[in-house]
């Protein structure tokens, strides 16, 4: 029950207003299913991302929401096998149709990984290079959107003077928000995070937090993490999954104080995952 | 030995030395056998190396220096007149059109392999690339010299004679007449025989790439000739300039195959249908018949080739040293 108390304590102190106005959607999912071969991985999904909204999907290892938020960028595609049913809308856009642009998609839906994964070139190159893709632009406008693009991976003041080194020189928690930078300079309208502090020590940690409650102003946000505390403390909004099921879906103070499903309750009290 | 003396009752901890020394003897034995079969290496290596520069000893007291830079190979003159500068070029100048071939095709099946092939096919391509290692050189030289130089000569030659025919510095290296016999043709087999170090080497390497990274690549909107050009590649460098270098270093040093298709002559022709001799197919051709000085012009020969190899290989590493600088850390 202490853990309860402690998740609770850090709900209560959540830093914004604790339920904010219902957002208009940016991503719905509906009827969701998703398969590996044979495995049933996903169970008819339904949810709303809330536009400029942080959505935090937690739940034990292996039930799914890492999977989910694979979808949202078609990261699945990757590998054969693998496939989702249902209907997967981005504003106007079903991201499941077969026909769509998988660049465009994922210019638009950017994702963060577990690991830091800067690209084995310069911290500069790490960021133009994504920019590069889809725009050409001067040295000088370059140069802007890249300190922009740092700076709002709030990295800028680090590495303002090295910029010429290679990513791979920085520290776990420095290569986490150069791949947040990274992510930001495509300018993409919803951001993926995957346990994204989960190999950062606790500075780093509070660090990329924060990041993510600013990024939030601009970007559509959606969080997988195994850590409660954290989950209470970004979103918005908080999604419980278990065993391939969307079982609990609501504002992350409901969550965390007073869940209605018995299973939400037990994990978020640590009686289970 | 005094201790166990004193603990006659205890027979435990007597035994436990016992054994421990029983392996001690196993530790100083296995330590010399291993060190032992590493000098080994450097008394092969210093012995070949002592053979080569006392066989090629009258040929450098004969010739010096010279050796080096002239192209007539004359060993039944009176006195025998021998050069060098015949073999080293088309050596270098095969070695070089091979890899200029085998890396492209090498990488980029390598690439296909690893990133765009179907399950079902990967394993075909895989094991046609093995076989394709596991063929005697022998047979490259053969099948070059009955099938693969003829189909040349009368296609591939002439065309591309025709159409470079007049144009300035083009002309001169497509030069005919087509020939059956021709660095070219040389250079191709070459290109063949080391295509599987190449591939192989490179898709080992590019199976390292931890997924995650090139997911990242792919979740900016890369596409997979941009994920495997600023991703996969930066990140194996290393490993495929290692293929490269062994392949290079086979190409240097094949002799068989090529001897039966280059066309052992020691003029030098700017035309790369032309045919030319390379250093080891110089001394396979020759060294049966060989006595004397003109035996000793070949062991130098031979000491080049082995100078030659070495400068290129160390360079190869000097650029790669150039390359990890470049890249920071």
């Amino acid at each position: 029950m202490s853990e309860l108390s402690v998740s609770m304590s850090a709900a209560g102190g959540l830093p914004q207003a604790p339920v904010l106005p219902e957002a208009p959607a940016k991503v719905t999912v509906r009827n969701l299913n998703f398969y590996y071969g044979e495995h049933h991985a996903l169970k008819n999904i339904n949810l709303t991302l809330g536009a400029n909204r942080v959505t935090a999907f937690i739940g034990p290892s292996g039930c799914g929401k890492s999977t989910l938020l694979r979808i949202f960028n078609r990261m699945y595609d990757l590998y054969p096998g693998q496939r989702a049913t249902g209907q997967l809308m981005l504003d106007q856009t079903n991201i499941l149709d077969g026909k769509l642009d998988l660049n465009l998609l994922r210019a638009r839906v950017g994702m963060v990984f577990q690991k830091p994964t800067p690209f084995p070139m310069t911290i500069y190159e790490n960021i133009a290079f994504g920019i590069r893709l889809y725009e050409k632009i001067s040295k000088s406008e370059m140069d802007d959107r890249v300190e922009k693009a740092l700076r709002g991976g709030a990295l800028w003041n680090e590495v303002k003077d090295k910029l010429n080194a290679s990513g791979l020189s920085l520290s776990g928690g420095q290569q986490q928000r150069l791949c947040i930078a990274r992510t930001v300079a495509v300018r993409p309208e919803v951001i993926l995070f995957d346990e994204p502090c989960s190999a950062l020590d606790p500075i780093s940690t509070a660090k990329v937090e924060e990041l993510i409650q600013e990024l939030s102003e601009n970007y559509t946000i959606a969080i997988v993490t195994h850590n409660m505390q954290q989950a209470a403390r970004v979103s918005d909004k908080t999604a419980f999954m278990y065993l391939g099921e969307l079982i609990e879906f609501d504002d992350t103070s409901k969550i965390f104080t007073s869940p209605s499903d018995r299973r939400t309750q037990d994990y978020i009290t640590g009686r289970f995952g | 030995m005094a201790v166990q003396s004193d603990i006659i009752d205890d027979a435990g901890p007597y035994d436990r030395a016992k054994a421990l020394s029983a392996f001690k003897l196993g530790d100083v034995t296995f330590y010399w056998i291993t060190r032992l079969s590493a000098i080994s290496v450097l008394l092969i290596l210093g012995g070949i190396i002592v053979s080569l520069i006392v066989g090629a000893f009258p040929a450098i007291k004969e010739y010096g220096l010279s050796f080096l830079w002239t192209q007539r190979w004359a060993p039944s003159a009176d006195p025998p007149v021998l050069g060098a500068l015949g073999p080293m070029y088309g050596t270098l100048v095969t070695s070089f059109i091979a890899m200029l071939i085998a890396i492209p095709v090498g990488l980029g099946i390598a690439i296909f392999l690893t990133e765009l092939c179907p399950q079902w096919l990967r394993r075909p391509i895989g094991m046609a690339i093995e076989l394709l290692a596991g063929i005697p050189s022998i047979i490259y030289g053969m099948w070059g010299f009955f099938v693969l130089g003829p189909f040349l000569a009368n296609t591939f030659q002439p065309f591309m004679i025709k159409i470079f025919d007049g144009v300035p510095v083009l002309g001169a290296i497509f030069a005919g007449p087509p020939s059956y016999l021709s660095l070219f043709n040389s250079a191709l087999i070459l290109a063949i025989m080391v295509l599987p170090f190449i591939t192989s080497i490179s898709v080992d390497v590019f199976k390292t790439v931890p997924p995650v990274l090139k997911e990242a690549a792919y979740g900016v909107g890369c596409t997979t000739w941009e994920v495997v050009r600023s991703v996969v590649i930066p990140y194996t460098r290393v490993g495929v300039i290692g293929g490269v270098m062994l392949a290079l270093g086979r190409a240097l040093g094949e002799t068989m195959a090529v001897t039966f298709i280059i066309g052992n002559s020691f003029r030098i022709s700017g035309s790369i249908f032309a045919p030319g001799t390379t250093i080891s197919a110089a001394i396979a051709s020759e060294f049966a018949e060989s006595d004397g000085l003109h035996q000793s012009g070949l062991i130098l020969l031979g000491l080049l080739l082995f100078v030659l190899t070495f400068f290129v290989l160390a360079a190869a590493r000097l650029m790669l040293m150039r390359l990890e600088k470049k890249a920071g850390n």
